[in-house]
């Protein structure tokens, strides 16, 4: 008897809890939150970590430079033109272009530096001293005067 | 509690029903209403199942026999531990836990996304929910109800079989199911994807930790049984290419091939039929897996029942989502269309997609040998058996280019990679391969697949641990860490990448010792008490072997054990002795059988020592204790290398959890903890 | 474009390759799986097939199990499934597994000599549902059952 009482409850408690929304018009919410990431988003976070990984694997010495220098200037179109779009879609509606990025973008603006002025040395990695012309762990020539 | 669990059972069919047609229904609609309802469809079903479950096993515990299946797999003296988990431990409890594992997947599921991703929730739910309804009516109207009574009460079960009373045994079906029942999440959002349009990388991005988790549980699961045959069965190998084993790498494969092009997917935007059809392709081989080895169609040592019925509404079942998948995916294709070509042979999408055709062959014709020989007797009439030397065949070839591309892929560049990457990347590793093969050679080894296998997996670990010490050492330059915590940061920076290397790492493991398998030795001994057998290792040391002598123990119906014959070997290495091992015969009082062997393994990182006691001379005279009548059979095995399987199995688990561990420490970034999972991403985090 | 139609060449070299490995593979490792009665027909018919390799299903006569003494030797008898009067002698070098008793399904690889023997290389039990009972098994559940051999 009281097994039987026990399904019946079990039964009820169930039907009603699936049945109150549609009963009582309570809603699931539907609508796309603020904090999804939209398609243009995703795209130009692709973009960015593809550079990125760019910069680290010539740092590394797994990309020589012309290789590094076509590939760079192939992704640096295409995070521009991911960066564009999603400030297209964000003024489109209405909101402000984002700076979310801040930690990405300083970083590969501090390798650039360093590699614009011949610090880090693609050979080898070493850091040297801004302005050195050859690096002093591995004799390489530096900058613009590096030899193909 | 077992009849209420009854119950449960039959009322979670209508609410399964309920939840699916609700879930559809408020996708297409928009109606919130319908959609929570749906979402609370789901906690209910597993709840539902929790209670069926709750009841299966509460029949166990309370030795209730008049349920057939505690009958079959359970007796009063067993175990308290094998009567907990008798709820797997046959077809029908088995398929019951199948559907408790996906109502909890989905219930996470829908919990974590009660706020987020509503444009896909409403469908994925729908899918769940449909095959959750697929396995509750096969349970309640396919003849395999775990609450099926019989018309009498029997006095006693027939308890479990000795073979699956083993802790890897016990483990590895939920492992593999986990693994099963989780894909189901990506292939839910694929097809909410299918049906709400959004066809980018988005739904491969909500579900790249599932389908990471997934594979983690099928890759372990595969090993522990693995490990359970090896332990277990007796024969010292871990790998018969048996059906049932098939049915499970089948998923394993494709799931793999799928890990790699999800990336293509997501920085290429290429390859979207493609991932379709593998998510698609996966999903149903983890339900072909459970057909195959429930419903009796394979005749194999393994195979568990014979009932039709089964087989038909699994077939059904499996012909309907293919079909409706495949309309799906026509209609959108104009929206799959990829968005970049590939450009070069040799590129990094180029190594990927070579790594998805060598899979997806591999697993081809591993369906094709499982399947052939009943293809064969249904045309022909002739029945033919294809079995292992076949599967090595064509396998092995296949293994060793994909053992080749796990170090190319990882390396050469995207898109197009020039002669000058591929020296600089390539040179040295090639060298180390071709020298570790001279080496090999000179040092006595002959075996030529060994021989490659080994060479190149030389040649892949070079790859690896030069990635790894370029990145440490660049990072260590840049940021002027020591190299310990450079190396830390560097993975934990990158946790996808890197996790991914040591998953490649423990493959590699995996491979050599498999290669390892060519040099095994078997040798058979009639040996009395005192006999000193000594056999050779490849290796090239010796062991000597003692045969100290048979010691019986008659029990008394305690864990279901009737008599041990327990056969202690002293083991000398080198003349060193090393300890004692023993192997023994136990005769179980539930099964009719010949007596089960216990194998005794010594195991070191270079090899297993593993003995078996293959027959007494006289059994009689040993349970007797009569003088003389002790004398074994005794087969001695070596093992090269098995263990680095394990080892390797290892470290593909620790890779798989830094892959997936979550990456970001939002209260490093600006904004502190109100820093959301989205700014978060956009900040650099995988 | 060219590009696809390289990568064409490509995907059809892969499975091309695929393809000749899986049918050699058949073709080379496959054997015929046949009755008692089916071998013996084949043998009658075509004397060479004393040297094929074949598979063989049938089930051990009760009583007819021997252990040669001081070899690593097993002889039985095996009769067809449906005609019980064929029969022939297997030799079997090797470990019985442990679910071998009397009256066991078998399935044998190896070859039929010359002599009428069965020159058995592989021995496996079918106990078809070894893991599962029939309700009328369970009502005798309980009782003791004798030990192995």
């Amino acid at each position: 008897m009281t097994l039987y009482l026990g399904v019946a409850l079990v039964a009820a408690a169930v039907v009603l809890f699936i049945i109150q929304p549609v009963a009582k018009g309570i809603h699931a919410s539907l609508e796309r939150e603020d904090d999804e990431m939209t398609d243009t988003e995703a795209r130009k976070r692709v973009a960015l970590l593809a550079l990125r990984d760019v910069e680290y694997d010539f740092l590394a010495g797994k990309l020589d430079e012309e290789d590094y220098r076509s590939l760079k200037s192939e992704l640096t179109a295409e995070a521009l033109a991911a960066l564009e779009a999603d400030d297209a879609a964000k003024s489109a509606e209405g909101a402000a272009p984002a700076d979310f990025d801040v930690d990405l973008e300083a970083e590969i603006a501090a390798i650039r530096q360093g590699l614009r002025d011949g610090a880090a040395c693609p050979d080898c990695s070493y850091t040297n001293e801004a302005g050195s012309r050859f690096c002093s762990a591995c004799g390489r020539a530096l900058g613009e005067l590096a030899a193909r | 509690m077992t009849i209420l669990g009854e119950f449960a059972l039959w009322i979670s069919l209508p609410v399964a029903a309920w939840g699916m047609i609700l879930g559809y229904a408020g996708g297409r609609t928009q109606r919130g209403d319908l959609v929570l309802s749906a979402e609370r469809s789901i906690y209910a079903v597993f709840g539902l199942l929790l209670l069926a479950s709750a009841g299966v096993s509460a029949a166990f515990l309370g030795d209730r026999f008049e349920y057939w299946y505690v009958a079959s797999y359970s007796n009063a003296n067993l175990e308290l531990f094998y009567k907990v988990t008798g709820l797997w431990a046959g077809q029908r409890g088995s398929l019951l836990f199948w559907a408790l594992l996906l109502g909890f997947f989905a219930s996470i599921t829908v919990f974590t996304n009660r706020q987020k991703n509503r444009e896909f929730m409403p469908y994925v739910a729908g899918v769940l929910q449909s095959i959750l309804l697929f396995f509750i009516v096969v349970l309640l109207f396919a003849d395999v109800n775990p609450f099926e009574r019989l018309d009498f009460t029997p006095a006693d079960g027939q308890g479990l079989n000795p073979q699956l009373q083993n802790y890897w045994m016990t483990i590895h079906p939920p492992t593999l199911y986990l693994g099963f029942t989780s894909f189901t999440i990506p292939f839910a959002f694929a097809i909410a994807a299918l049906l709400n349009g959004r066809l980018d990388a988005r739904w491969i991005q909500l579900t790249r930790r599932w389908i990471l988790t997934s594979w983690f549980f099928l890759s372990v699961g595969i090993v522990f049984g693995m490990r359970w045959a090896y332990e277990e069965l007796g024969w010292g190998g871990y790998w018969f290419w048996d059906p049932v084993e098939n049915a499970s790498l089948l998923p394993w494969l494709t799931a793999t091939a799928f890990l790699h092009s999800i990336q293509i997917q997501e920085n290429r935007g290429m390859l979207k039929v493609w991932n379709m059809s593998l998510v698609l392709m996966t999903f149903l081989l983890t339900i072909f897996a459970t057909f195959l080895t429930r419903s009796g169609l394979i005749e194999s040592v393994h195979s568990f029942a014979q009932e039709l019925k089964i087989a038909y509404i699994f077939l059904s079942f499996m012909g309907g989502v293919l079909a409706t998948c495949v309309i799906l995916i026509v209609y959108r294709l104009p929206q799959l269309r990829s968005e970049n070509q590939i450009e070069s042979f040799l590129s990094r999408e180029s190594a990927f997609l070579f790594n998805n055709l060598l899979l997806l062959g591999a697993a081809f014709s591993v369906m094709w040998g499982t399947m052939f020989p009943l293809i064969s007797e249904g045309v022909t009439g002739q029945e033919i058996s294809v079995g292992p030397p076949f599967f090595e065949k064509v396998n092995l070839p296949i293994g060793i280019v994909l053992l080749a591309l796990v170090g190319i892929g990882p390396v050469i560049a995207w898109r197009r990679a020039t002669k000058r990457n591929l020296q600089r990347n390539f040179a040295t590793p090639v060298i180390v391969g071709l020298v570790t093969a001279a080496g090999l050679w000179i040092g006595g080894a002959r075996h030529e697949l060994a021989l490659v296998t080994w060479s190149v997996s030389a040649f892949v670990l070079t790859i690896i641990f030069t990635e790894f010490w370029k990145g440490t050492r660049a990072r260590a330059r840049i940021e002027g860490e020591g190299y310990a915590l450079a190396f830390f940061h560097l993975v934990s920076r990158n946790r996808r990448r890197w996790g991914g290397y040591i998953v490649h790492v423990g493959f590699v493991m995996m491979c050599i010792a498999f290669a390892g398998a060519a040099y095994n030795t078997d040798n058979r001994f009639n040996v009395q008490p005192g006999d000193v057998v000594e056999v050779t290792s490849p290796f090239g040391h010796t062991y000597q072997l003692t045969y100290e002598g048979l010691s019986v123990s008659i029990g008394r119906g305690q864990r279901n054990l009737l008599w041990q014959a327990i056969a202690t070997v002293s083991v000398a290495q080198n003349g060193d002795p090393k300890g004692i091992l023993t192997t023994e015969k136990r005769q179980y009082t539930n099964r009719n059988t010949q007596p089960m062997t216990e194998v005794g393994i010594r195991s070191i990182l270079r090899e297993d020592l593993y003995l078996i006691l293959s027959a007494l001379n006289d059994t009689n005279g040993a349970l007797n204790n009569q003088p003389g009548a002790q004398g074994i059979d005794l087969q001695v095995l070596i093992k090269p290398l098995v263990n680095w399987i394990w080892i390797g199995c290892f470290m593909l688990a620790i890779g798989t959890v830094i892959a997936l561990w979550p990456s970001v420490d939002r209260r490093r970034l600006p904004g502190g903890e109100k820093t959301s999972e989205r700014e978060a991403a956009l900040a650099g985090a995988d | 474009m060219k590009n696809n139609g390289r990568f064409m060449v490509g995907l059809v070299g892969v499975a091309a390759v695929v393809t000749y490995l899986i049918w050699t593979g058949v073709s080379e490792t496959m054997v015929y799986y046949v009755t008692p009665v089916e071998l013996m027909e084949k043998v009658e018919a075509d004397p060479t097939f004393h040297d094929v390799g074949v598979k063989v299903g049938g089930r051990v006569v009760p009583g007819s199990y021997a252990r040669v003494e001081g070899e690593l030797l097993h002889v039985f008898t095996v009769h067809d499934l449906v005609d019980e009067s064929a029969t022939f002698r297997v030799e079997y070098r090797d470990a019985l597994p442990d679910t071998f008793t009397d009256e066991v399904e078998v399935v044998l690889e190896g070859r039929l000599r010359e002599d009428g023997v069965f020159e058995a290389t592989t021995l496996l039990t079918k106990c078809g549902s070894r893991y599962e009972a029939a309700p009328e098994d369970l009502a005798g559940a309980g009782a003791e059952h004798p030990s192995g051999y």
